[in-house]
């Protein structure tokens, strides 16, 4: 029997509406042969991603501090915890600076070498993939060679330093390690705005380029008016998928900083793992990674609000 | 018809009757096993004896091959005597016939994996590398009371007994709130001691004794104050010398912090708490903190002070950080683990070899005190009761005086031995007498090993607050002293701010 014919027969097959009890009909509906289809993967994704969200959920108003094996209810006091705790609200801001230089930077300098790109009459191909290189780099063996390359003992950016006579080690100064893991972070990210820039860029439609050429706009006008007008909703979408992993990312801190020096490096993210799997304190832990979600929910509505315009 | 049936039966009747009395045999075998077991006479386990140390030994008749078949999990931090034990597994497996898995991490990956396990209820680690502080003091409920084995006249007993363990190791190690239950046998043991330049020292004797009179050289009796002023001697002269600064430390915003501040800490008389009897077999509530303590506040001031001068790098170091730098020949002194002292006596990754010395840590106006770092090993309560036998079996071997210089000696070891009757063996003696001797070279670790017998003495040791909330203390004080480190804030307002937070952590 063909799939079409055994949908067609198990639509023809559903008892009508009122004909039969209540409950029969109901339970018929749910095993319609669509519903059956569908069943594996709702399963597999409920068991990967809702159920461990609702779980999430219970845990935030569990104590396991206590017996990591036996919680106890625990009401609001992970909640309130969450929003009176000094150490989060410092997480939070150096997140907050992290992100925003972070995402700025790898904004100018991604979009920039797009443009670079898409402009280079020849060898594009071998200078995108060489510009790529860093995105294929585990985050933490871009952590690692931040680490080797400003090391006060061998590092090879660390002796140019000292040479010019800044005797300073980098991860060990408060002003000078969250600068330093922002740079490694966009030193490995800024490809990826490139890559996709440069992909919307090459998906423009030509008329409005060739059009702005017949009236005589200069390289700048074009890029004013034309060019980045039409990938602005390309640069939105890359933001978005940076703004989502800075936050979530910390292998590059852990390796580097662990979050020091005087917690100057200590995003939500490391607090988030701190307390998780160091503290083993899971209900707080799992307050502070709701939190961490509904900003990442926010910041994606905000962005998809400009994306179209509303 | 009839015959061939009575023929079959006959058959079946002999059979029966052998099988009857073979198995009457064995049962008849089994049963002197037990008397001799029960006997409680002791014989030599396949193990190969080493002459001078104390044998494994089980009760005549004790089945080593009892639990064939049978695999371990063993969880460890990536330490040297767990490479060792790695590298030389096969004479346990094949005495006993059971599989040991050894799986090395760092410790915050080990501690993590334990917590989740436990958490789980399962036994996917059946033996536990159980630091005293991340997973002893928090999970005890969660380990076997080995006195359960000790006291079981069937099993295999400790060679040498409980009394060859270093008596304050076995403290740390092995109990948790009383010595009631005894939860892990000691397994390695690093201690924090002073690394120098024997070089660098000799170079500025008779200059620095000519201006400051008296002797630059690290020695049991330097104190504190003087260290900071060799060292500072040394930043002063560092252009003529092959060297770039006095001292160097471990002062991460880590774990390594912590023990590098506690040092200080308790020469000056002070600790964590107003209870000192933490750092021993610990305890569930520690009570009221105590780092605003007139003793506290001059180790932070002088902390603080000493950290201004040494090496810039010492605020990104860890223990291992350190000890690249000290290796590299950047620094003339650091508190150090004694353990690296085979790392600076190898010629391919030290620059230093056979220019390095020892010596406990300075005094402060309380004495010496040199931070215990080591650890015990521990079976999962949640194991089966054959598994729990099996891992006793691994417990007794790998902590045993012959495995544990095997692991002195391995060259993918190097650990030294937490028990007394390998430190009396006369080659181990020669070693630690005699830094340029052949036994020296091949036991390398040896050589930090005099001024850390020296450490291990009551009235120089330091055993961290072994507490259930020390892994959240622990991350309280490093980050207070990180803050002041960076300039944040003065000593006074570190030790409020880590005296109120671990207060309300314990809720004193």
């Amino acid at each position: 029997m063909s799939t079409g014919k055994a949908l067609q027969q198990s639509v023809m097959q559903q008892p009508e509406p009122g004909n039969s009890p209540k409950a029969g009909g109901r339970l018929a509906r749910l095993f319609r042969t669509e519903n059956m289809m569908l069943a594996p993967a709702i399963i597999v994704l409920a068991s990967i991603t809702i159920f461990p969200f609702f779980y999430l959920i219970y845990a935030s108003f569990m104590n396991y501090a206590l017996a990591i094996d036996d919680p106890t209810f625990a009401g609001l006091r992970n909640w309130v915890r969450l929003f009176k705790d000094p150490a989060v609200a410092h997480s939070w801001k150096v997140t907050l600076i992290y992100a925003v230089a972070g995402l700025a930077l790898e904004l100018v300098l991604g979009v920039g070498m797009a443009l670079l790109l898409y402009s280079t009459p020849w060898g594009r191909n071998i200078f995108v993939t060489l510009w790529m290189l860093p995105i294929f780099v585990a985050p933490v063996v871009a952590g690692l060679l931040g680490w080797f390359l400003l090391n006060s003992s061998y590092g090879l950016y660390a002796w140019i330093l000292q040479l010019l006579g800044l005797n300073i080690d980098i991860f060990g100064n408060a002003s000078t390690a969250l600068p330093a893991v922002i740079l490694i972070d966009v030193w490995e990210w800024t490809p990826l705005i490139t890559l996709i820039v440069l992909s919307g860029l090459q998906s423009l439609p030509t008329e409005p380029l060739e059009a702005a050429e017949v009236d005589g706009a200069s390289y700048w006008q074009k890029l004013r008016y034309v060019i980045l007008p039409l990938s602005a909703r390309i640069i939105v979408v890359a933001l978005l998928i940076r703004s989502m992993d800075i936050m979530r990312f910390i292998d590059k801190i852990f390796i580097t900083t662990a979050g020091g020096p005087a917690d100057s490096t200590k995003i939500i993210g490391m607090r988030l793992f701190e307390v998780a799997f160091r503290f083993m304190d899971i209900g707080y832990a799992a307050a502070i990674g709701l939190s961490m979600l509904f900003v990442t929910i926010l910041l994606g509505q905000a962005f998809v609000k400009v994306m179209y315009g509303r | 018809m009839k015959k061939k049936f009575l023929l079959l039966l006959s058959c079946i009747a002999i059979l029966s009757l052998l099988l009857v009395g073979c198995g009457g045999e064995q049962a008849k075998e089994k049963e002197d096993q037990k008397a001799d077991v029960a006997s409680g006479k002791l014989v030599p386990g396949p193990f190969k004896a080493v002459e001078g140390l104390p044998v494994i030994e089980a009760p005549e008749g004790f089945d080593w091959k009892q639990f064939e078949g049978v695999e371990l999990n063993f969880i460890s931090e990536n330490t040297p005597p767990s490479s060792a034990i790695a590298a030389n597994i096969e004479e346990f497996e094949k005495a006993t016939g059971i599989k040991v898995n050894i799986q090395q991490m760092d410790l915050g990956t080990l501690v993590q994996k334990v917590g989740l396990d436990f958490a789980a209820g399962s036994s996917k680690y059946h033996i536990i590398y159980a630091d005293p502080y991340q997973v002893l003091a928090k999970y005890s409920s969660k380990l076997v009371d080995l006195n359960e084995f000790i006291n079981d006249p069937t099993l295999p007993s400790i060679p040498g007994g409980l009394e060859d363990f270093i008596p304050s190791q076995l403290k740390i190690d092995g109990y948790m709130g009383s010595e009631d239950k005894l939860y892990a046998l000691p397994y390695d043991c690093p201690t924090m001691v002073l690394a120098y330049r024997t070089d660098i020292m000799e170079a500025i004797k008779e200059d620095f004794m000519a201006e400051k009179g008296y002797d630059p050289t690290p020695n049991p009796d330097m104190t504190w104050e003087q260290y900071y002023e060799v060292a500072k001697y040394i930043n002063e002269h560092a252009d003529e010398l092959d060297v770039k600064y006095g001292t160097g430390h471990q002062a991460k915003q880590y774990d390594s912090l912590m023990c590098d501040f506690s040092n200080v800490l308790a020469a000056y008389g002070g600790d964590y708490f107003k209870n000192r009897n933490l750092g021993g077999i610990g305890a569930a509530n520690p009570g009221e903190a105590d780092l605003t303590s007139p003793e506290a506040i001059e180790a932070l001031k002088f902390y603080d002070k000493l950290l201004k001068i040494a090496h810039p790098g010492s605020k990104s170091w860890d223990w291992n950080g350190l000890a690249e730098a000290f290796a590299a020949g950047e620094i003339a002194m650091a508190p150090e683990w004694h353990e690296f002292a085979s790392m600076f006596e190898n010629p391919e990754k030290s620059k230093v070899a056979g220019k390095v010395a020892w010596t406990t840590l300075p005094k402060g106006p309380a004495g010496s005190s040199n931070i215990f770092g080591g650890t015990g090993i521990a079976i999962n309560a949640n194991c089966s009761e054959e598994e729990k036998k099996a891992a006793w079996l691994f417990l007794v071997w790998a902590t045993s005086p012959q495995t544990q210089l095997m692991v002195l000696e391995s060259p993918v070891g190097g650990a030294t031995p937490s028990r007394t009757s390998v430190y009396e063996l006369p080659k181990v003696k020669k070693a630690m007498e005699d830094p340029a001797s052949e036994e020296a070279k091949k036991m390398p670790n040896l050589t930090s090993m005099k001024a850390t017998l020296e450490a291990w003495k009551e009235e120089n040791s330091y055993g961290r607050p072994k507490i259930p909330q020390w892994p959240e203390a622990d991350t309280i004080i490093f980050t207070e002293l990180s803050k002041m480190l960076a300039g944040q804030q003065d000593p006074e307002a570190t030790a409020k701010s880590i005296n109120d937070q671990l207060n309300t952590l314990t809720g004193n």
